[in-house]
């Protein structure tokens, strides 16, 4: 195989795809991008077993055929040349000579075979989604995700394709955010799948403002389809908590705020907590928020804003990261929070069919 | 305990007496322990098979049964119980012992533990006794094997004096090189350094040196640590084929659960409620999931999730029960609360 190719085109694509690369050492293969030329094309695909990356990039083939290269020095010595044209020629033992202006760089490779393929996807569900609106549902989730292993099922973003609606959930179990778009699909098509964090993160990197996104489901697996790429995830197994039965119904206080000013005044009151007294307090008088925080071994902070409230006197506490993380990614100006008392679950709202839940903290002295 | 492993086998089987026994090998792997005949051939812990017999070419080798280590164990740290409460577990073959509130002597009390040890197990121990647990732990290998070593106060400072760094818990091989380098190869040449200038050479670990090369050492013998988790288990006398059988036999489990966490864990935080589930393959698995209570509802469900796990098989143990949130976790920090 042998092929010429424009060094910024070639990063790029091999960015595309390096983050799948696998970090366990047990199976080298998974460290290497698999490199297929043909035509007037280069594809690249990764995989760790759980995700694979597959994208594609216009070279000039002198010579077609494919092999692996370990992915993370080959984006290295990429990234370090000069721009302009760089020349691969790699002989029959996968040994990749590399060259670009007076630098040349021999890479040992393995073999093409023994990269496991991705899944096919021959009897799958199939549902077409603007990339801009699955990029802003994305957006507006994923940060909910839990970290805990242990609860694997919440280690993803659970979709459910209902009544011509996506309903995209997120959620550690303190805190829940949730979006829902209108898509067409026909009635046989529902379903409802858990896909796991890598997947979304990669599949983030990957969405536009343009086109759109082919969602591809089989029973354990999905795949993406835009753009010239694919990705392909495995689904995590398992039932995912009855998150319905969590958003409280009618609020006793609609609170409408400024998204920024609110988010500004969180994070400065926010420099006052500590790992052990990690909570901000919001207390609401008539057409007043003061927010606060004390660490008895740092000290303490108050701001106080205007705001538009009528109703009695109520404190609530919460951790204040997961206050932030939905102000954060959303765009809207004005955010409602719905308050029923200081130990019920606050809601955050947009006038987009958004939710966030959030559980409060209680403190105790 | 004096080459624990090596001398139950040895115990276990009297032929081996006098001869050089190492436990564990197998072609390809190390060595778990040695018996003292095959250290004096240069023998030791973790060497590989291969070179072990090199060096030793008439080296016995006997499998590893960690079942039986672990029973005996259990007896010698029942004999610690019977003198004191304060006793904080290294190893299988390892502990600290605190018996500071003892009227006895540390010496005569170490005497008789090892005394009740060789009666009970027919094994030989070693003690260190002295004011704190860095010391005792230096002097339990002074005598060893069958012996004990006392460091009194007044003989610390003779003691620490010409004690190798290396003997110092934290300082591997290349922390001792940097103090070799810096020309300290005792204690006593390492306590003429000030604690300042330790801590600029090694950072937080300098101001502990400063500390230990003194043989000061303000660590309390933690007995065992808190109870991190309750729980019960029942095996039935017929497996139970369904998941309806299952659930019928939750409340009672639950119940017992309940009484447990509330009549002796009551100032706990729950953190996570789980299931077990034994198959008549006799595979174990379970269902957790966080929860500050105990809610019927959730344990049916992590039921209800664990039980295809078997793949169709009839279940013949079900347990239940909850993990805390830890002391230290709990103390003063608000309270996140959970939505599921």
């Amino acid at each position: 195989m042998k092929f010429l190719i424009d060094r910024d085109a070639f990063l790029e694509a091999l960015q595309q795809v390096q983050h799948v690369v696998s970090s366990r050492t047990t199976l080298p293969i998974l460290s290497n991008v698999l490199i297929e030329a043909d035509g007037d094309t280069l594809k690249l695909t990764t995989t760790d077993l759980d995700v694979g990356i597959s994208g594609q990039v216009k070279a000039q083939i002198e010579r077609g055929g494919a092999t692996t290269l370990p992915a993370r020095k080959l984006v290295m010595i990429i990234r370090e040349l000069n721009s302009g044209e760089v020349s691969v020629d790699v002989d029959s033992d996968n040994v990749a000579s590399v060259r670009n202006g007076p630098s040349f760089f021999k890479i040992i490779g393995l073999d093409q075979e023994e990269f496991p393929p991705l899944a096919s996807f021959d009897e799958a569900r199939e549902f077409v989604i603007e990339q801009a609106k699955l990029k802003d549902a994305l957006r507006k989730t994923a940060y909910a995700i839990s970290t805990d292993e242990t609860r694997y099922v919440l280690n993803g973003i659970y979709w459910s394709f209902k009544d011509n609606v996506l309903t995209l959930v997120a959620t550690d179990g303190r805190r829940l955010a949730m979006v829902e778009q209108d898509v067409e699909f026909p009635k046989s098509n529902e379903i409802n799948v858990i896909i796991p964090t890598k997947a979304i993160n990669e599949l983030q990197r990957l969405l536009g403002d343009e086109g759109e996104v082919r969602v591809r489901i089989s029973d354990s697996q999905v795949s993406f389809e835009l753009n010239d790429s694919i990705l392909v995830s495995k689904l995590i197994e398992g039932n995912y908590p009855n998150f319905r039965q969590v958003i409280p119904g009618e609020a006793k206080q609609r609170i409408t705020l400024e998204r920024e000013v609110l988010f500004n005044a969180v994070k400065r009151v926010a420099i006052l907590t500590s790992d052990k007294s990690n909570s901000i307090k919001l207390s609401f008088k008539p057409d007043m928020l003061q927010i606060s925080a004390n660490s008895p071994e740092i000290g303490e902070a108050h701001e106080s804003l205007h705001i538009n409230y009528k109703g009695p006197v109520l404190s609530i506490a919460f951790n204040p990261e997961f206050l932030m993380a939905p102000l954060r990614n959303l765009a809207q100006d004005e955010v409602f929070l719905d308050l029923i008392d200081e130990m019920s679950p606050g809601v955050l709202k947009i006038d987009e069919p958004f939710i966030y839940v959030l559980m409060p903290m209680r403190v105790t002295n | 305990m004096d080459c624990f492993y090596a001398a139950i086998e040895i115990r276990e089987r009297p032929e081996l007496r006098g001869k050089p026994v190492a436990v564990g090998g197998g072609h390809r792997g190390v060595l778990t322990t040695c018996s003292y005949e095959a250290r004096k051939y240069g023998c030791r812990s973790a060497m590989p098979t291969f070179q072990a017999l090199r060096l030793c070419p008439d080296l016995i080798l006997v499998p590893v049964r960690f079942d039986l280590y672990r029973t005996e164990s259990q007896r010698i740290r029942e004999i610690f119980g019977e003198f004191t409460e304060l006793v904080e577990p290294l190893s299988l073959d390892e502990a600290y012992l605190d018996v500071s509130h003892l009227a006895s002597e540390g010496a005569s009390i170490a005497g008789e533990i090892r005394a009740r040890i060789r009666e009970v197990t027919g094994l030989t121990a070693s003690a260190g006794i002295a004011a704190n647990k860095f010391l005792a732990k230096v002097a339990s290998d002074w005598n060893k094997p069958d012996g004990q070593y006392e460091v009194n106060e007044s003989g610390v400072a003779a003691f620490m004096r010409d004690l190798p760094i290396e003997k110092i818990w934290g300082v591997g091989k290349r922390t001792a090189a940097r103090l070799h380098a810096l020309g300290a190869r005792t204690c006593g040449e390492l306590q003429r350094f000030t604690r300042f200038e330790l801590d600029r050479a090694f950072g937080r670990f300098g101001a502990e040196l400063h500390d230990l090369c003194r043989g000061i050492d303000r660590r309390e013998v933690q007995p065992d640590r808190e109870r991190k988790s309750v729980s019960n288990e029942r095996t039935y006398s017929e497996d139970l084929a369904t998941v309806a059988e299952g659930l019928e036999k939750l409340p009672e489990l639950l119940t017992e659960l309940h009484d447990d966490v509330t009549r002796k864990h009551a100032d706990r935080r729950l953190r996570e409620s789980v299931v077990k589930l034994k198959f008549a393959d006799f595979s174990t698995t379970t269902a957790q999931r966080a929860s500050g209570v105990i809610d019927p509802a959730l344990f049916e469900d992590l039921l209800r999730e664990a039980w295809p796990r078997g793949g169709g098989q009839p279940v013949r143990l079900i347990g239940t029960g909850v993990r805390f949130v830890s002391q230290e976790e709990s103390a003063g920090v608000p309270d996140q609360l959970e939505m599921f």
